[in-house]
Formats: structure tokens, C-alpha cells, sequence
């Protein structure tokens, strides 16, 4: 997610664990394949907000760790 | 007397039924709650150990409906505790709350995916159901089709579009509850992917919600808000202004309505002082029922500004965003961008402070920032603050500009609020430690708040203040009362009321405590009289201004310059250091006590709380006097 720059947009590949949290990640709709768009960064390096599909969700950066991400664009 | 053999209970009625409200948070549950049972529900409702979920009632021609607003859950497999609540009530697994026989399954109609994809999982337990689906206004208004029909043939159940401020399908809602209009999802039948795979149910969802609902990309008011309030630069500057306005609420805009009901219920002290003849019964009425209600009382305006404050940030979208911006700056110290709130309110009152942590989903960070809220330099220590620095602390200015005084009063302030924030971080990893939550915040869309919804929350904030808070806040009071009033004490002739006051407090059970106390408090300077002035100011701290007017026999009615005058020759600069740093920390304050144990719904916390800012408190001290002597 840090090479991302906000506004553009990113391909879940995978996760790289699988727990409760990855869990309700595919519930929020998270599934891999599903293109997400970096909204905006929180100060300090804090939360980032993302949007996929008409969603958006705001997740912390060593969170979002867990995503394998592609960036297309 | 007739026979006694009357049946009580109306023979036209259905039998009463318990209705569960379930759906994703933020999907406009509580709008409905509120507008089907009125202002008729029983209990607020606050996550944490003691999850109570708010019930109310709903009478519709003559039928009763015992409606349970679950909290929200975005699946049926648990990821909070919140959730794991939820799930146990619809399987009938509470320890307390019945099952359901129905459910209103409310769903957010901008964002049907979401609901849609919960009730693919909840379509398992086949529980009679009726869809309420909220905000299809916003569906029409931005140009799109709402297709009811279609949804209650692919759901199986009733389906009944809502605009809940304009109060639109309320009435078929209420219809379809006193009728009992409920039908089961029969999941199999209706081809509904119930089996637990995330991606099927995923896909079954998307491909309903595009089918019913035509909904734009994202609401565009929110996006143009958004780019406003949490833009890179003027975000943050933005959330610096409303915290301000916000302390300003709190602090200054409330301190006229504290001091109008301060003088009030001097007012009726006088009164009853005038009316009752002198005596123990004038001194119960006057010192000891009537200052505890005004006790209880003067809490209120602080108390209304800030829960409407929260509610209208709450409501309007912005505490979240709030919570965005300062979440990692909070992580530092282990706790989330929430704890913000009631942190900064504490700086005016633990009390509100401790009332808004209820804003904190998560059970560990609230119970953090309730145990450490007392730590925040709250108004109460103002007075005993100023008292003794001006008695102490020369009043010579650094370099011609900065007042000593000043530096040493912001001093006390920090030394507070650092020393919560660390005692934050020792809690989070110690006895607050534990498999860490899943972070997952949605920043709901602007809206603006309901007047109704914004009423009721007051109400029952305030209600349940008064009734539960207020009642241990005034027995408290008078027994602090009885402790200085007894046993009596026939003062010599001659004395002049001030010395009477004084003798008596000396010969009372207080002044027994104090000088018992006294081999305990004298390693940290504190001699029995200064004792009793710390144990007074459980009362409230700035009694220790009175209660130290009164041991030494200082008329105080006036001005306090007698008292300061006193004060010097009669302690010494280390016991002053010492009081003040005293004041830092301890939880001298039965109010916030009293509201701990209400809102964490246990003795447990706030004797935590008092035990370990006493221990912080007495350790400090001692450093200070023994540093200073």
C-alpha cells in the first residue's frame, strides 16, 4: 500500500494469512480479484481509506499488510 | 367486596411477541427503533461488558411487540463481542434475552450489497422476517429505481421500502408488526447460497443489488464534504477548530449555567438556614440534602452540551472522520482515535468524559480511556490549583514574560494528561492486553442529524444520570455530611460561628479519620488538618478550599487572601508541592466513582481506578516532599 500513491487504483492478488481478520476482509466484500482505489492517507502515516466497487472502508496500514496487491493503474 | 376472580389482561390482544432488529451497523437500525417504540424504551444502549441491548416496546392497535435492537454484525460469524451477542440471541443461546420469534432485518438501500450478503448467512435460521429497507430516497433522489417486487421474490419475506426521517413505510411497518406479517426465508428453496461460502454469497448480493436497486457510483455530497474535511492540510485544521469550539462548549459556555444552579441552590440553602431553626436538622437540610442534589445537578450542563455535541457530530458523520485523523497519533499510546472524545472532555469533567467512552466499540480501549479519564486535570482541581499557588508560588515572571505561576499551573496540567497516556500504555499491554481487534472503520455518509433522534438520546442520557449516577452521588454526599456533622461537639461560650464550624469538624468522626490517618500522610508532609481538606474533597475537589477555611478558622466568604495568609505560615512550601502534585492524581471524587461503576457496570473498575491513582498519587507526593524538604 505505501507504493501506492493515493487516487490510483490496485488488483487484490491474495492475502498472505488467513485468520479472522483476512475473514472479515472477504466479508466486507474483499474478495481477490477486487480492484481497489486508495482514497486518502490519515497524518502520521495512519489509516487509509479505500474504495472498491460503491464501498469504501478505512484500514490501517499494517493492516492492509496482509494484501498482496497488483497496481494497474 | 366482589368476587376477586377478574381477568386483568385484555381478551382482544395477540399474545405478545419478541421482535429482534437486526442488520449491519450504521443501516439506520436505531431510526426505526426509535420510531416504533417512541420514547418508550426501557435502557440505553452502550457496547462492553455489560452489552445491553435497548429494548422498548411497540403498541399497535392493541397489540404489544417487544422489540430488541441487536447490535450490528456485518456476518454470522463473530469478530467482536458486539457480534458474538447478536448471534446468540438469534440462536436462542442468551443468558438473559429470549429468542426472537421475528425479526425486522433492516438494510441500508445505499448499500444493499453489504445487507444483502448478511442476509445470505442469517437466511440459514430460517426465522420468521419482514426486510425494512432504509434511505430509498437516496436510491430515487439520485436518479435510481427501487424494485420492492423483485426483492420479495428473490428473499422470501415481506419487503417494505423506509425513509425513516419523513417517517415513509413506517406505518406498513407497524401494520405488518401487529398483524404479524412475518414470513421464514426458506433459503433452499429460494435458491438463497446459505452454506458458509463467503464468495458465493458475495456474488449471490452484488448480482440482487444490481437487479433491484440502480444506485450511483457513491454519494456525491459526500464525496465533495470529504475532500473538504479530510483534506491533507485543512483536514486536520478543521478537526483542531471543532475540538476547540467543542472545549469551549464545555468549559466556558457551561460555567454560567453551573454557577446559575451553584447560586440557586446557595439561594436554598439560605432559605432553609432562615427557616429552620439552628441545629443539627437546619445543618442536615441545609449542608447535607440539600448540597448533595446541587451536587448531583451542577453536573447536568456539562453534561446536556456534551452528549448533544457528540450526537450531532455523531449523527452528522463527523466523529468517525475525527477518529480517522488522529487514530495513529492515539496509537502511540495504545489506544484508537476515539478515546480523543472523552479524553478532551474530562479536561472540563471526568464525568461527561466517562459517559462519552460509550463511543468506543471496542471493550479494552474504552475501558482504558474510562480508568485513565480521571487523570485529565479536570475544573474541580482549578480552585485548589490557584489557592495554593498563589499562596506558594511567587508571582515573578521568567525573562519579564512568562509567569511562574502560569508555568507551574500548565505544568500540572501536563504532568496529568502525560501520565494518562502512559498509564494508557501499560494498561493496553498489561492487564488490557489481548488478541488485538480487527480495524475496520466505514466512514458513513453525510446526514444531517434528526431532531427526534437527537431529543431522545438526551433524554435518556439525562434520565439515567439522575437515576443511577445522581442517586449514589447524593447518598455519598450526606454521608460525608453525617461524617462531619457527628458526633456533636458543644462548642465553648463565646465562640464566633467560624470557630464553631471549625471545632466541631475537629471533634467530628472526619476529624477523627484525619488525625488517625495522619502517621500514614506524614511522610508526604500532610499534617491531620490538610488530611481532612484531602478527605472533604471527596465531596468535590474544590471543597478543599472550604474545608481548609474551615479547620483554620478562616472566614472565607469574603476572599480567599485571609485563607492564603494562613495558609504560608501555617504549611510549609514541600507540603504545598506535595497537595498539588497530591491533586494530579488521585481520584478523589466520589461523582466519578459513582459514574464508573455505571457505566463499566461493576465495582471492579473504579476500585481499580482509585487504587492505582492513590498508589501514583502518594508516590509522587513523596517524591515532591522529599525532594523539596
Amino acid at each position: 500500500m505505501n507504493e501506492i500513491p493515493v487516487g490510483s487504483s490496485a488488483r487484490i492478488i491474495t492475502y498472505t494469512q488467513n485468520d479472522s481478520f483476512t475473514e472479515r476482509l472477504r466479508e466486507f466484500g474483499l474478495i481477490p480479484g477486487t480492484i481497489i482505489r486508495l482514497l486518502r492517507k490519515a497524518p502520521f502515516n495512519g489509516p487509509v481509506e479505500i474504495q472498491y466497487r460503491s464501498s469504501r472502508l478505512v484500514l490501517r496500514p499494517d493492516e492492509v499488510a496482509h494484501m498482496r496487491l497488483e497496481r494497474i493503474g | 367486596m366482589p368476587p376477586t376472580a377478574v381477568n386483568t389482561s385484555t381478551k382482544h390482544t395477540a399474545p405478545n411477541l419478541t421482535v429482534a432488529l437486526v442488520g449491519a451497523p450504521n443501516c439506520g437500525k436505531s431510526t426505526i427503533f426509535n420510531a416504533l417504540t417512541g420514547l418508550r424504551q426501557k435502557v440505553g444502549n452502550f457496547p462492553g461488558v455489560t452489552v445491553e441491548p435497548k429494548r422498548g416496546d411497540a403498541h399497535i392497535d392493541k397489540t404489544t411487540t417487544h422489540l430488541v435492537d441487536l447490535p450490528g454484525m456485518y456476518s454470522l460469524l463473530p469478530k467482536t463481542p458486539d457480534e458474538a451477542l447478536s448471534i446468540a440471541v438469534l440462536h436462542g443461546q442468551h443468558e438473559k434475552l429470549p429468542m426472537p420469534e421475528a425479526v425486522i432485518f433492516v438494510m441500508e438501500g445505499t448499500n444493499l450489497e453489504k445487507s444483502l450478503f448478511l442476509y445470505a448467512q442469517f437466511a440459514a435460521l430460517n426465522i420468521p422476517t419482514v426486510v425494512a429497507v432504509t434511505m430509498i430516497d437516496s436510491i430515487k433522489a439520485s436518479g435510481g429505481v427501487f424494485d420492492d417486487i423483485t426483492m420479495e421474490h428473490a428473499l422470501g419475506v415481506p419487503v417494505i421500502g423506509i425513509v425513516g426521517h419523513r417517517g415513509i413505510g413506517l406505518e406498513e411497518l407497524r401494520e405488518h408488526l401487529a398483524l404479524r406479517g412475518f414470513s421464514r426465508p426458506e433459503a433452499r428453496q429460494n435458491h438463497i447460497p446459505t452454506d458458509g461460502n463467503i464468495e458465493a454469497q458475495h456474488e449471490w448480493a452484488r448480482n440482487l443489488a444490481s437487479e433491484v436497486a440502480r444506485i450511483p457510483e457513491l454519494d456525491s455530497l459526500t464525496t465533495k464534504l470529504d475532500a473538504f474535511f479530510l483534506h491533507p492540510v485543512g483536514g486536520p485544521l478543521i478537526f483542531l477548530a471543532v475540538m476547540l469550539l467543542f472545549f469551549q462548549a464545555i468549559f466556558v459556555y457551561a460555567t454560567p449555567m453551573m454557577d446559575a444552579i451553584e447560586a440557586g441552590f446557595g439561594a436554598l440553602q439560605s432559605l432553609a438556614e432562615a427557616a429552620l431553626p439552628a441545629g443539627i436538622i437546619q445543618d442536615f437540610v441545609s449542608r447535607g440534602v440539600i448540597a448533595g442534589v446541587g451536587a448531583v445537578i451542577v453536573f447536568l450542563p456539562q453534561i446536556l452540551i456534551l452528549t448533544l455535541f457528540i450526537t450531532l457530530l455523531e449523527d452528522f458523520g463527523y466523529l468517525a472522520r475525527g477518529a480517522f485523523l488522529v487514530d495513529r497519533i492515539m496509537g502511540v499510546f495504545g489506544l484508537q482515535g476515539r478515546s480523543f472524545i472523552p479524553l478532551l472532555s474530562s479536561f472540563a469533567c471526568a464525568i461527561p468524559g466517562i459517559m462519552s467512552a460509550r463511543i468506543i466499540a471496542s471493550e479494552k480501549d474504552r475501558l482504558t480511556t474510562i480508568l485513565i479519564a480521571p487523570l485529565m486535570t479536570c475544573s474541580a482541581r482549578l480552585p485548589v490549583y490557584v489557592l495554593l499557588i498563589t499562596a506558594f508560588i511567587p508571582s515573578a515572571t521568567l525573562g519579564g514574560v512568562v509567569s511562574v505561576q502560569g508555568l507551574i499551573l500548565m505544568g500540572l496540567y501536563a504532568l496529568g494528561a502525560l501520565s494518562g497516556l502512559i498509564a494508557a500504555k501499560i494498561l493496553k499491554s498489561t492487564i488490557f492486553q489481548g488478541s488485538k481487534l480487527p480495524f475496520l472503520m466505514e466512514l458513513p455518509p453525510y446526514r444531517f442529524p434528526t431532531w427526534s433522534s437527537v431529543l431522545i438520546t438526551l433524554f435518556n442520557r439525562t434520565k439515567q444520570f439522575l437515576t443511577s449516577a445522581g442517586t449514589t452521588i447524593l447518598a455519598l454526599s450526606i454521608i460525608l455530611w453525617a461524617l462531619g456533622a457527628f458526633p456533636r461537639h458543644t462548642p465553648p461560650v463565646g465562640a464566633n460561628s467560624t470557630q464553631i464550624a471549625s471545632l466541631q469538624l475537629e471533634h467530628s468522626a472526619l476529624g477523627t479519620i484525619g488525625k488517625t490517618l495522619e502517621p500514614i500522610f506524614a511522610p508526604i508532609g500532610f499534617d491531620w488538618k490538610v488530611t481532612i481538606g484531602v478527605l472533604g474533597s471527596f465531596a468535590a475537589r474544590e471543597v478543599f478550599v472550604s474545608v481548609m477555611g474551615q479547620v483554620y478558622s478562616v472566614d472565607i466568604s469574603e476572599s480567599d487572601e485571609n485563607l492564603r495568609t494562613v495558609l504560608r505560615s501555617a504549611i510549609s512550601l514541600p507540603t504545598a508541592l506535595s497537595i498539588l502534585v497530591f491533586y494530579v492524581y488521585a481520584l478523589q471524587c466520589m461523582s466519578t466513582i459513582a459514574v464508573m461503576k455505571r457505566e463499566t457496570g461493576s465495582w471492579k473498575y473504579p476500585a481499580i481506578a482509585f487504587v492505582y491513582t492513590l498508589a501514583l498519587a502518594y508516590s509522587a507526593s513523596l517524591l515532591v516532599f522529599r525532594l523539596a524538604t
